[in-house]
């Protein structure tokens, strides 16, 4: 099955032993195509699994670790074919991801998030209100994921408002009309975790606002939520509570692998959807963990054809919960994701780490 | 301005009141290796010997070791010898150490040099210090009780973060100053004034390596070889490969297919030790460990890679001409065979510190250091020893860093 036979397959409709089976043609092929096209790439799979040439199950492919994508250019196509660099939006001094794209690569993307966005929001596309600052976009030159986030999400809505201004203020007026205009229709929210929670969850908390008929999708991590102590439940119940909004979906998703999106579930686990898998790794051993065991988050996808992304270690903590049997009757593998790596300090004469991963 | 004092007395003092009782010397100081010294000195390793807490730690048993009174006694000896006809050593006066965050001991070692020729001191300790300075602490405070009044007025260890005006306000009035902690803490605290007449010593970022002889290896017994493995782990894991004296690369000199077969039987032996002393990464250093080597190939002339297991990676160079200092720690090993020991000619660096050696002769790496002629290294011990504090130290001697001569004709 190709990739565009794959796409037009309801998302989470495929029995895990036959997604795998496509998964294992199709990252095979694109183990091949970066192995000839990038030769940073190359070099790795040669050095770390010099014996390897084609995998016979998933857990087999070459894996990248994501903080090359901070340190070099890694790259499978000629120069002149990058449509577009996209930077993860890391703060200031520290390194950001560079992520080459191409028109075809940008182009899986998109289809892709399509498919797995209708999937939660349904077919037609509805009023949507951005937990944005209208001023994120005005500035093209700079495009950071975040950005590049929000653009890609405004395709799925329409009549788009932005809840904050150029300072983070909840635009209340404009939230009103908005609500007023929809008249007790559904609609779509997106905003990142942490924005949603500081810039309009905690302004509204004390007022009636009903958006309950709204569908919320949201991401970007928990790091900040974390040390405010909020989890996923929490967040899901306070906002049930105060604003009746029931629909809430977190996702996971890297700068790295734009376009595969692991979305919540009804179950509240994510979902991988058909064009991409998850992999838990003892980072003891690096094999790998059972099902149950949290460990290192490696993520697949077939989407990336012009940069080595196909198959990449991230720095996340996650855990698979199931396969094929989650309620709800979506088929693959779900999982949580239990935040980033805590960072250890390693004893030593310098109280700087100068090779210490970023970020 | 308020500070957390550890030393003498736990509690929050006036830095002020600090610095004054400091430079009081009305009550007398104390003259080099004194008696109240040494005496000092010799409780404080007996007790941290008897100390229960300090018992789980094997630097903490390595400080009071080597604080014994036999190695006093030694080190009185050796200053006798810094005395000349005409020359009569004398304490500097107050020393402030800065030591680092992540070795626990290494303020001990600064303090032991400058006290010992009878310097007051003050320390500064990152609030990020683990459990072994609270107990070195603890200990100290409870021999000081027993101690003359001279002693108990001579060192102060204060707890504080960046605080650049507590930093300047000790600068002002040290005439010593000792900066541990790498090369960002070495040019953060350099920013802050020291008066002229205070002399300054740095320890900035360093990196260590390791040769051996490939035909001796081979000739040894198991027993033998299991003995070198056992070194080799002291070495380089005891501070997750990050003390700056740890071996970071290891060159094997002999004919390349015997090397080759030598690093096989290390590397088992190495591997077994390491699963037998039980140590471990967490997930990040593991992380950051996989990130570091990938880089390493894609930057580096990396042949291949052994990851026996993931406490032990090996990276094989084909060449050092260019060799990069980056290191992440955590039981990572560059290693790369070489004829012989003259291939450190074209390796070695200034920011070189540590030479560990197995299988040579005394003669022949003091031939090597004579050779070098001052491009890098400044230790060169048998592998075992990479961790062991002495007197000479990153091309100081400290002993001699501590005292000013008093010319008298």
């Amino acid at each position: 099955m190709k990739f565009d036979d794959l796409l037009k397959l309801p998302q989470y409709s495929l029995p895990y032993a036959e997604k795998e089976r496509i998964l294992l043609d199709g990252l095979n092929e694109l183990d091949e195509h970066h192995r000839r096209n990038c030769p940073e790439y190359n070099r790795l799979v040669s050095v770390l699994w010099p014996d390897y040439r084609k995998a016979e199950t998933l857990a087999d492919l070459p894996y990248l670790a994501v903080g090359l994508f901070k340190s070099h250019r890694l790259c499978s196509i000629p120069k002149e074919n990058i449509f577009k660099t996209l930077t993860s939006s890391g703060t200031t001094g520290q390194a950001v991801s560079q992520i080459f794209l191409d028109v075809e690569t940008a182009q899986r993307q998109s289809a892709a998030l399509s498919r797995i966005m209708t999937h939660t929001l349904g077919p037609n596309r509805l009023p949507m209100i951005l937990v944005e600052s209208s001023a994120l976009l005005k500035d093209r030159a700079r495009f950071s994921a975040r950005a590049a986030g929000v653009l890609g999400m405004m395709t799925f809505g329409r009549d788009h408002f932005y809840a904050l201004d150029e300072k983070m203020e909840l635009d209340e007026k404009g939230l009103q009309a908005f609500l007023e205009k929809v008249n007790g229709k559904p609609f779509f929210m997106f905003g990142f975790t942490f924005m949603i929670w500081q810039y309009l969850y905690q302004r509204i908390a004390d007022r009636s606002v009903d958006l309950s008929q709204g569908i919320m999708v949201h991401g970007g991590g928990w790091k900040k939520l974390q040390e405010l102590a909020v989890s996923n439940d929490e967040f899901k119940r306070k906002l049930r509570e105060k604003t009746g909004l029931s629909r809430i979906y977190n996702f996971y998703g890297l700068v790295e692998q734009v376009g595969s999106i692991y979305v919540e579930g009804e179950n509240g686990y994510l979902f991988a959807p058909n064009y991409a898998d998850v992999i838990v790794r003892d980072p003891l051993t690096w094999e790998p963990a059972p099902m149950g065991t949290p460990g290192v988050l490696q993520v697949l996808s077939l989407l990336p054809l012009s940069y080595p992304g196909h198959s990449v270690l991230t720095e996340d903590l996650g855990i698979i919960h199931g396969i094929d049997d989650a309620a709800g009757g979506r088929f693959g593998k779900y999982f949580s994701v239990l935040g980033r790596i805590p960072k250890a300090e390693l004893r030593g004469c310098s109280d700087v780490h100068a090779s210490q991963v970023s970020g | 301005m308020k500070v957390q004092q550890l030393v003498p007395r736990a509690e929050e003092v006036e830095l002020d009141d600090i610095l004054a009782g400091l430079r009081d010397i009305s009550g007398g100081t104390l003259s080099p290796l004194a008696p109240e010294i040494l005496e000092f000195c010799a409780n404080f390793s007996r007790a941290l010997f008897k100390d229960a807490e300090a018992k789980k730690f094997p630097e903490l048993q390595a400080l009071a070791f080597w604080m014994r009174k036999s190695e006093l006694e030694r080190l009185r000896q050796e200053f006798d010898r810094l005395k000349t006809k005409n020359t009569l050593p004398v304490p500097r006066g107050l020393v402030f150490h800065v030591p680092p965050a992540n070795v626990d001991t290494i303020f001990m070692y600064s303090w032991i040099m400058s006290v010992l020729v009878g310097n007051r001191n003050i320390l500064r300790i990152s609030p990020r210090a683990a459990q072994q300075t609270t107990i070195i602490c603890k200990v100290f405070n409870e021999c000081l009780e027993a101690a003359g009044d001279v002693m108990r007025r001579n060192t102060v260890m204060i707890r504080y973060g960046h605080e650049q005006e507590i930093t300047a306000a000790i600068s002002a009035v040290a005439d010593v100053r000792v900066i541990w902690g790498g090369d960002a803490s070495v040019n953060n605290i350099r920013a802050v004034r020291i008066p002229p007449h205070c002399k300054e010593l740095a320890f900035p970022d360093r990196y260590s390596l390791s040769v051996a002889r490939t035909a001796r290896y081979l000739a040894l017994d198991e027993a033998k070889r299991k003995e070198v493995a056992a070194q080799f782990y002291n070495d380089t894991y005891w501070f997750d490969q990050m003390a700056c004296s740890s071996p970071r690369l290891l060159i094997w000199c002999g004919e390349r297919e015997e090397s080759s077969k030598a690093s096989a039987m290390f590397l088992q032996d190495l591997h077994e030790e390491v699963q037998r002393r039980g140590y471990t990464l967490d997930a990040s250093g593991s992380m950051n460990k996989f990130t570091f080597l990938s880089r390493a190939i894609l930057d580096q002339p990396v042949a291949s890679t052994r990851r026996v297991d993931n406490q032990l990676t090996v990276a094989q160079l084909e060449n050092i001409r260019h060799l990069d200092r980056d290191h992440c720690g955590g039981g990572f090993l560059f290693q790369y065979y070489a004829e012989g020991i003259d291939v450190l000619g074209q390796v070695v660096a200034r920011k070189d510190q540590t030479l560990t050696y197995f299988g040579f002769e005394p003669a022949e790496m003091a031939a090597l250091a004579k050779l070098l002629n001052g491009r890098g290294i400044d230790r060169i011990v048998p592998m075992g020893k990479a961790l062991t504090f002495n007197r000479y130290w990153d091309g100081y001697d400290l002993m001699a860093e501590m005292i000013r001569h008093v010319y008298v004709e």
